[in-house]
């Protein structure tokens, strides 16, 4: 039910809105009396439609004062007269579908129109806007925008943003601002250039920047944070270590067969204990300083980073009498030290987890599509059951019992935090009894053809 | 005349390490012991009950003490006329590098980490004892 009072501010409204089509608004009022709203859609022009809807939000409102409708209707009528443009005219229902609110601003940066998004979103009645100066509704940064120089017109002016989204701040008539972005595109008519502004209200874009902005540091704080504390808590904990390892082997030394074999079986066992417990914590630490003590990458030879490596896996690979091979091997962007270690641990365990035969490793290359090299290295050792393809590379993990062979289970954990960090991935190929192939991928310099 | 070596130390356990490894080392070393940093100033300018204390040939000191630490016993030394020229050599279980880069800075005669092993720790004490109680050439009595 429509109240009178509600009926003609919507009718005031709607005729301020649309100016010319005055015709369509009684049309569609008279539909609405007779409660025929859904006709009125049907009838096919999306501009009735729009103004029904308009006015049905009004009553919703049910704002009250006929008289000020009546001024407001007379506002309307005397904005109509000066609006002969009948290009703006066409366009109004063009500008009430749209779902971005819209202000039409002429040259000298007063607001020509708006549709019914603009209203709700600055909190004005159109009335209250009309032919107010743009920056009522945005402070700075669009006004401005607008005026021609000694170096270019309007147009010229205009061109420079179409199509960019502007972000800046806009006011509510509540006083609150709030970020908007803006698009702007000219409109010629007989009058002179309009500009059209579609304004799309951000704040939510805007929080949710700012809510993974302060996620993304909050993360790297804690990430920072725990990397600290392995550190902390593995160089902390060698020094109580110390003195246990220190005394039991001083004990070992001292009193190994002057005690009974109890006592030598007992101190064995903490000599061992305390030596893996070491091994452990310098393993831990090394994972940590992968993080914390990382270097730049820089182009080096990674055949130079290999003969490093074997250089520092001389005895291992001289008590196994292994046989380590390779291909060329290019230059690529790496934390040389790093990757050192990366083929340290791999050709390192290549080595050690090998049956009675005479370990075999060979190093390889190949090229990954544009600038990336595949690494491979490949060993005839105990090879890896598929179900521990993944893992292995986990920390702590280990398939063998530690009579058959030592180890923290840092070393490929090492591994993968090392070519992850190059922004790589390592995996691994085998079949039990077949040898294992790891392969990493590392970015090349650039220049290897 | 027997050597003297003060160690500024606050952990028993590695002044008795410290002990046994010297004693292996060379037997005619005197070990005196300061476990904080205002008993081994009090010792080196002769106070208190410190007032016969000789004169060491080297100083080994940890830089974690109670009550003063190491790198502040460091700099009252080096900035003393008559103590700075006793070779004090830093021995800690810290490898960062501001702690190093500090104790060179205080003129500290050396800086070393206490190595994990014991037997890297005896042969550490021995090579101590090598370059700075027998190599070296020190001032007399200054």
């Amino acid at each position: 039910m429509f109240l009178a009072a509600d009926d003609i501010e919507s009718r005031a409204r709607a005729f301020v809105l649309t100016g010319q089509e005055s015709s369509l608004v009684r049309e569609a009022d008279a539909n609405q009396r007779s409660r025929q709203t859904k006709a009125v859609l049907l009838l096919g022009t999306v501009l009735a439609g729009l103004i029904v809807a308009g006015a049905a939000r009004t009553v919703r409102r049910a704002v009250a004062a006929r008289a000020l409708a009546e001024k407001a209707l007379q506002a309307g009528e005397e904005r109509f007269r000066r609006e002969t443009n009948a290009s703006v005219a066409k366009n109004r229902a063009l500008l009430e579908a749209a779902p971005d609110a819209l202000v039409v601003v002429n040259t000298a940066g007063e607001i020509v129109l708006l549709n019914a998004q603009a209203e709700k979103q600055f909190g004005y009645r159109r009335e209250e806007l009309v032919g107010q100066a743009v920056i009522t509704i945005i402070p700075e940064g669009f006004a401005e925008r607008l005026i021609p120089d000694a170096t270019r017109t309007v147009a010229e002016a205009l061109h420079q943003h179409i199509g960019t989204g502007i972000e800046l701040n806009a006011r509510h008539k509540n006083g609150t601002d709030f970020p908007i972005e803006i698009m702007l595109s000219p409109l010629e008519t007989p009058d002179g250039i309009l500009v059209t502004a579609a304004i799309r209200d951000i704040t939510a874009r805007k929080k949710a920047e700012a809510l993974l902005l302060d996620t993304i540091a909050e993360l790297k704080r804690s990430n920072d944070e725990l990397g600290q504390f392995a550190y902390i808590a593995s160089h902390d904990l060698q020094e109580p270590l110390r003195m246990v390892a220190s005394y039991t082997q001083l004990l070992a030394r001292r009193y190994k067969g002057k005690l009974d074999s109890d006592a030598d079986e007992f101190i064995a066992f903490a000599v061992d204990g305390v030596t893996r417990m070491q091994r452990l914590i310098q393993d831990l630490l090394a994972y940590s300083r992968v993080g914390s003590k990382a270097q730049d990458f820089l182009d080096i030879s990674s055949e130079d980073a290999l003969q490093q490596a074997l250089i520092n896996l001389r005895s291992a690979i001289a008590e196994s009498g292994a046989l380590v091979t390779h291909g060329p091997l290019p230059s690529v962007l790496a934390d040389e030290t790093q990757l050192i270690q990366l083929f340290q641990n791999l050709i390192g365990n290549a080595i050690k987890y090998q049956n009675s035969k005479v370990p075999r490793v060979h190093i390889s290359v190949a090229k990954n599509g544009g600038e990336k090299w595949i690494f491979s290295v490949k060993d005839n050792g105990l090879g890896i059951d598929p179900q521990y393809f993944e893992s292995i590379f986990g920390m702590f993990q280990r398939l063998h019992k530690r009579e058959e062979f030592a180890g923290s289970g840092f070393g490929l954990a090492i591994c993968k935090k090392i070519v992850e960090r190059h922004g790589g991935a390592i995996s691994v190929e085998s079949q039990p009894g077949h040898g294992s192939t790891f392969s990493f991928v590392l970015a090349g310099n650039g220049l290897d053809s | 005349m027997p050597i003297q070596v003060l160690l500024v130390e606050d952990s028993p356990g590695d002044v008795r390490l410290m002990r046994e490894a010297f004693q292996d080392a060379n037997a005619s070393i005197r070990l005196h012991v300061a476990t904080d940093g205002i008993e081994a100033m009090a010792f080196l300018r002769h106070e208190g009950a410190h007032d016969h204390a000789p004169r060491p040939d080297l100083i080994l000191m940890d830089l974690n003490l109670p009550k003063m630490d190491g790198r502040e016993v460091l700099a009252q030394i080096k900035e003393d006329d008559l103590l700075k020229t006793i070779p004090t050599v830093i021995l800690t279980t810290s490898d960062a590098e501001v702690d190093i880069v500090k104790s060179y800075q205080f003129h500290a005669n050396c800086y070393l980490t206490k190595p994990v092993q014991l037997d890297m720790f005896e042969a550490l004490v021995k090579s101590i004892n090598d370059f700075w109680l027998t190599k070296a050439k020190l001032p007399q009595q200054g």
